[in-house]
């Protein structure tokens, strides 16, 4: 067989490309991470609430995800969400975009992720906030609102980053059910030079990846010693 | 929505029979990256500038690209360097046929877990105060027992549970192993699913597979964290 020298020109030719389709990515990375943590934060107060059926559901719904890969979540929803919705309510949605399936998955999984990171900040709070908050007249939710939480999202911030790495990672399998993202996008520029350059499209869609993970980690670094100085 | 029972049923230990490969793709890149990633903990911490900085890259690179991309580029890419190698030895092996993707499959994994360790043996190394290591050395053993025997079972505690979690992570990345045709729970499902487009099903089932596998490795860490931590006493 004939061996093909890796060829570095078509790396940085295939960049323009390929970067076209980044906001797709990062469409789907920050809907999913947007909705994701409205449910981790709905699942965090089920968690940190006195309602055991609300603990106990919360808990379940995150130790289920955990151990759930995200490509059997993803399958999961792409095929079984419009059997349920024509069952349900005889809706067809066989041809949303696959975007919508992707973000449903996603934010399924980040939700289980992030209530754990909301619920363990909030507990990092101490107790006794909350008591000089209501002894000096606020009411229980303002104290909640003003005083617990404003803290508690500072405490939240390193492991809330390295959550939004790891769902742009995980956001990568998008393109197994179809989705035009950055890779599917590489898929398709092999697919077009018949099964050639896989190395330098993949390498260059990784770098991508490399870059943004960096730039997302120096971001939230200012942010934490921004917000550290209180 | 009708879901084929009979279909899942049958379907269920055909999977369940995959979880053997899985198991044996996850036991063997742990046991393979658990030494590396130590040494690269070591070298990080101990080490001249420029290991450490190519290190430093390494971990950075591989944690900071998806697994999928590291599979797509190390499937792409051993063969044919294998292939390239085993001519110029001027054996005669068929490598495409010669090798089981399984091997290709054990190396990316084997890549990805070593950087995932070496980040939590360096942090759990790092937490073990100074002075362990200079009492241990006031008593007279040498800084290899001291590490053996002072340091090390100290460190394991801590980073005990930061290990469950990347063995957890690790079962559940291996699902991304039948991209390069390793059998194991997602691709006898995929199979199954694509047979008779009882899809929803068969990934049910996968899907119950995995989380039967996950419960049993974070019991079996529990008691692991019980024995080894059994030193720092009962705690509440």
């Amino acid at each position: 067989m004939e061996t093909r020298v890796f060829d570095v020109s078509m790396l940085w030719q295939s960049l323009p490309a390929l970067l076209e389709y980044l906001d797709v990515t990062l469409l789907v990375g920050i809907s999913s991470i947007c909705l994701g943590s409205l449910l981790g934060g709905l699942l965090a107060y089920g968690k940190l609430s006195r309602n055991p059926a609300g603990r106990y559901i919360a808990h379940g719904y995150t130790y289920i995800m955990r151990c759930t890969p995200s490509i059997v979540l993803l399958f999961i929803v792409f095929y079984g969400l419009p059997q349920l919705a024509e069952a349900l309510f005889d809706w067809e949605i066989d041809d949303w975009h696959r975007g919508i399936f992707a973000v449903i998955t996603f934010t399924l999984l980040f939700g289980a992720y992030i209530s754990e990171v909301f619920r363990a900040a909030y507990e990092a709070v101490d107790k006794g906030q909350y008591e000089a908050a209501v002894s000096i007249g606020l009411s229980p939710w303002q104290s909640v609102w003003q005083v617990m939480l404003p803290q508690a999202a500072v405490i939240a911030l390193p492991n809330f980053g390295n959550a939004v790495i790891n769902l742009l990672k995980e956001g990568a399998l998008a393109y197994t059910i179809g989705l035009i993202d950055l890779i599917g996008k590489g898929n398709l520029i092999i697919a077009q030079n018949f099964g050639a350059y896989g190395l330098e499209i993949y390498l260059a869609c990784m770098l991508v990846y490399w870059v943004m993970t960096l730039a997302i980690e120096q971001g939230f670094n200012k942010l934490e010693n921004y917000l550290a100085k209180g | 929505m009708e879901l084929d029972w009979e279909f899942m049923e049958e379907t269920l230990p055909k999977v369940w029979a995959g979880a053997g490969v899985t198991m044996e793709l996850t036991l063997l890149s742990l046991l393979l990256a658990l030494p590396i990633g130590f040494y690269l903990a070591v070298i990080r911490l101990h080490g001249c500038k420029t290991l450490q900085g190519i290190v430093r890259s390494y971990v950075s690179f591989v944690r900071g690209t998806p697994i999928v991309l590291q599979i797509l580029l190390l499937y792409s890419l051993l063969p044919s360097v294998l292939n390239v190698l085993v001519q110029a030895m001027g054996w005669q092996i068929n490598i495409f046929e010669a090798v089981d993707p399984f091997w290709y499959a054990v190396v990316v994994f084997t890549i990805n877990t070593v950087a995932l360790l070496a980040e939590v043996f360096r942090s759990a190394l790092n937490s073990i105060p100074r002075g362990q290591m200079e009492a241990g050395l006031a008593i007279g053993l040498s800084s290899l027992q001291v590490y053996l025997r002072v340091i090390i079972p100290q460190a394991m505690v801590v980073a005990m549970p930061s290990i469950c979690n990347i063995t957890v992570n690790l079962v559940k990345g291996t699902s991304l192993a039948f991209l390069m045709t390793v059998k194991d729970i997602m691709a006898i499902g995929k199979i199954a699913a694509s047979f008779g487009y009882n899809y929803l099903e068969a990934y049910i089932d996968v899907f119950f597979v995995y989380l039967v596998l996950c419960t049993i490795i974070q019991i079996f860490y529990h008691l692991v964290e019980g024995r080894i931590g059994a030193f720092r006493g009962k705690r509440a």
